[in-house]
């Protein structure tokens, strides 16, 4: 799929990457990369693999085939604690059950980085409480996270990922279920991240639309499998949407001369 | 780039990752749905600041509650006699004590196995109904206690047959539990109703094939008690006990990772399998010789951690320790009690801990449903 010198470029790359939960397949030989700096949305329909394929970059799920690569090496080569001082991973559940206080939820992101995983030096706080002020959650410190709403949930989660210091980040869903006014507060907040630090992110969305306007690129998977990739206006097409997701669209521009993506039926 | 998204017209979607992969929902599985653990921000602040305190309070219950013992039963003894005593009604008094402090000392230790155990668990499996009574731990235990009493085989080696005995239930249990490669919260705990259900028949039958004094012991599995106790047998229990609190105190940062989801300890560069294995061990030996000792007694390990929960937070290292010393004073007061309201008879201690255990049990669902 990607030319052999882009590959030597990609941060992470996954090559004929498989996986399954118990017998069923959720990925079948995917081939795909995200280069250095890179803003990438994965897109698909649900059961495509996406939220599997960030699992195994984020070592929850371990592949039974094919090779994932972090900075050109195999990632089974690094210990799990260095790839989780390297890659972020926010789940598209935050489902707690006990009650914890939201910054020793920020200080989990300081574990990997931590003797004996036990992370409260008093330099880890200063990382938690300087994350939670850049995402807006330093009032939240000391509140219980299980009773947050979910956009402050996802905002502590971020603060997680930013006290983590990792340079990959990956996203399941980052703004779903969210109120327009969250979402919003949550794409402003990952967009400084990813240009402010040069973050790597790769996230997994629903939104074609949201993909188009803020990803360097798309990657569109098909049952288990990478079927394009390349910048959102040349990639996102109605032929590639059909094909992907099953729906007939059409691009419009808007008032503002935007190029917009508007699926209106399911394909026959 | 992002200049433009707070014009972006799409709404949230809300999305179920359906078909397929069916893992999102794993982890989330494991959260009980109707026993939610209060969080009111009010507790919320109780992190490791409350410990010290809270530490306190169960050292404090413990004293309390072993002086108690010591004192209360058939015979009642003043604290005077006891400590100041002379002559005849002081050294008549020491002698009583002295008579009961192995039992209270093993109330204790068996009391901490258990809370431990079910601390552990219940992080383990981000599931506050875990416990080693409930999972069928405790059963599993018992009849692999009985099972070597019958055999004949020296009391000395009882803690390992219970010991496998709890291994191998847990292992049942997790495999039955299994779908789809993930623990299943409602699986779980039918498949630890199964294993109850089978381990009880397994020690009946036992029990109506027994005579004499293997039928006494099999009573003393299935009811639970602490009227065998020795110095001996509380000298033989206080080495597991410490290698089980060490073993997860080493484990309880990883366990506060668990405690927000598996996936997030496998995300946060924690060896998953690894460190469930040796928490699922440290928990079944703990559970196996506190059934070697003392039969079966369940609930502590259910709502010692609630309540320390409750005080410390949910922070392992602290909720751990905590949790033990509880546990020890709720057994040694538990037993007191059942020994000496009827005295000279005495309620078996399980079912004790049973009838206070069933009503807290039952109010917290309530209360969380």
């Amino acid at each position: 799929m990607a030319a052999p010198a882009e590959r030597v470029s990609g941060r992470v790359e996954a090559r004929g990457l498989r996986a399954s939960y118990g017998t069923t397949r959720a990925l079948e030989g995917l081939d795909a990369w995200i280069g250095r700096g890179e803003l990438v949305a994965l897109l698909g329909e649900n059961g495509s693999g996406k939220s599997t394929f960030l699992k195994a970059i984020a070592r929850i799920v371990l592949p039974d085939g094919g090779e994932l690569f972090l900075d050109g090496k195999p990632l089974s080569t690094f210990t799990r604690r260095e790839s989780a001082r390297r890659i972020a991973y926010l789940p598209q559940s935050l489902d707690l059950v006990f009650p914890i206080r939201c910054i020793d939820l920020v200080l989990q992101g300081r574990a990997p980085h931590a003797r004996g995983f036990s992370a409260d030096s008093s330099a880890d706080r200063d990382h938690a409480f300087e994350a939670m002020r850049a995402c807006d959650v330093d009032a939240l410190a000391e509140r219980d996270a299980a009773a947050l709403s979910g956009g402050e949930k996802r905002r502590v989660f971020l603060a997680r990922a930013l006290a983590q210091e990792a340079e990959i980040w990956l996203l399941d869903e980052p703004t779903s279920g969210l109120d327009p006014r969250h979402r919003l507060e949550f794409l402003e907040l990952l967009g400084r991240a990813h240009a402010g630090r040069g973050t790597t992110v790769l996230l997994v969305t629903h939104e074609i639309d949201l993909a188009a306007e803020i990803a360097n690129r798309v990657i569109l998977l098909r049952a288990g499998r990478a079927v394009a990739s390349g910048p959102p206006a040349e990639t996102l097409t109605p032929d590639r949407l059909r094909e992907t997701f099953g729906v007939e669209s059409r691009i419009v521009t808007d008032l503002e001369g935007r190029r917009r993506i508007v699926p209106y039926a399911p394909s026959r | 780039m992002f200049l433009s998204v707070g014009d972006l017209a799409v709404p949230p979607t809300p999305e179920d990752e359906g078909r397929g992969t069916g893992n999102e929902r794993g982890v989330a599985d494991l959260a009980c749905p109707v026993f939610r653990v209060p969080g009111p921000d009010d507790m919320s602040a109780r992190g490791v600041a409350r410990a010290t305190p809270g530490m306190l309070g169960a050292v404090l219950l413990l004293a309390l509650a072993v002086g108690l013992g010591l004192l209360a039963g058939g015979v009642r003894l003043s604290i005077n006699d006891l400590v100041a005593g002379e002559g005849p009604s002081g050294e008549a008094a020491r002698l009583v004590a002295s008579l009961r402090a192995p039992r209270v000392f093993l109330a204790a230790l068996v009391g901490g196995c258990l809370a431990l155990a079910g601390t552990a668990l219940q992080a383990l499996l981000k599931n506050p109904l875990a416990d080693p009574f409930l999972l069928g731990t405790s059963g599993g235990a018992a009849v692999g206690a009985a099972l070597a009493a019958v055999a004949g085989l020296s009391p000395f080696v009882s803690p390992a047959a219970a010991f496998a005995g709890a291994v191998g239930s847990s292992l049942a249990v997790a495999a039955l539990a299994r779908r789809g490669g993930r623990l299943d919260l409602q699986r779980l705990l039918l498949a630890g109703l199964i294993a109850n259900a089978f381990f009880s028949a397994v020690l009946l039958a036992v029990f109506s094939v027994a005579s004499g004094q293997t039928a006494r012991t099999m009573l003393f599995w299935m009811m639970g008690s602490l009227a065998d106790a020795t110095p001996g047998r509380v000298l033989a229990l206080a080495p597991y006990a410490a290698a089980g609190l060490l073993v997860l105190l080493f484990f309880a940062a990883r366990l506060n990772l668990f405690a927000v989801g598996e996936e997030n300890a496998a995300a946060l560069g924690v060896d998953v399998e690894t460190s469930k294995r040796i928490v699922f061990l440290a928990s079944s030996l703990l559970t196996g010789a506190a059934v070697a000792f003392a039969g079966i007694i369940g609930f502590v390990g259910l709502l010692v951690p609630h309540a320390a929960r409750s005080v410390v937070g949910n922070d392992q290292r602290a909720l751990l320790p905590v949790s033990a010393i509880a546990g020890a004073a709720l057994l040694v007061a538990a037993d007191t009690v059942s020994r000496s309201v009827f005295a000279p008879a005495e309620l078996p201690v399980g079912a004790f801990t049973a009838a206070i255990g069933a009503p807290v049990f039952a109010w917290l669902l309530l209360r969380n449903a």
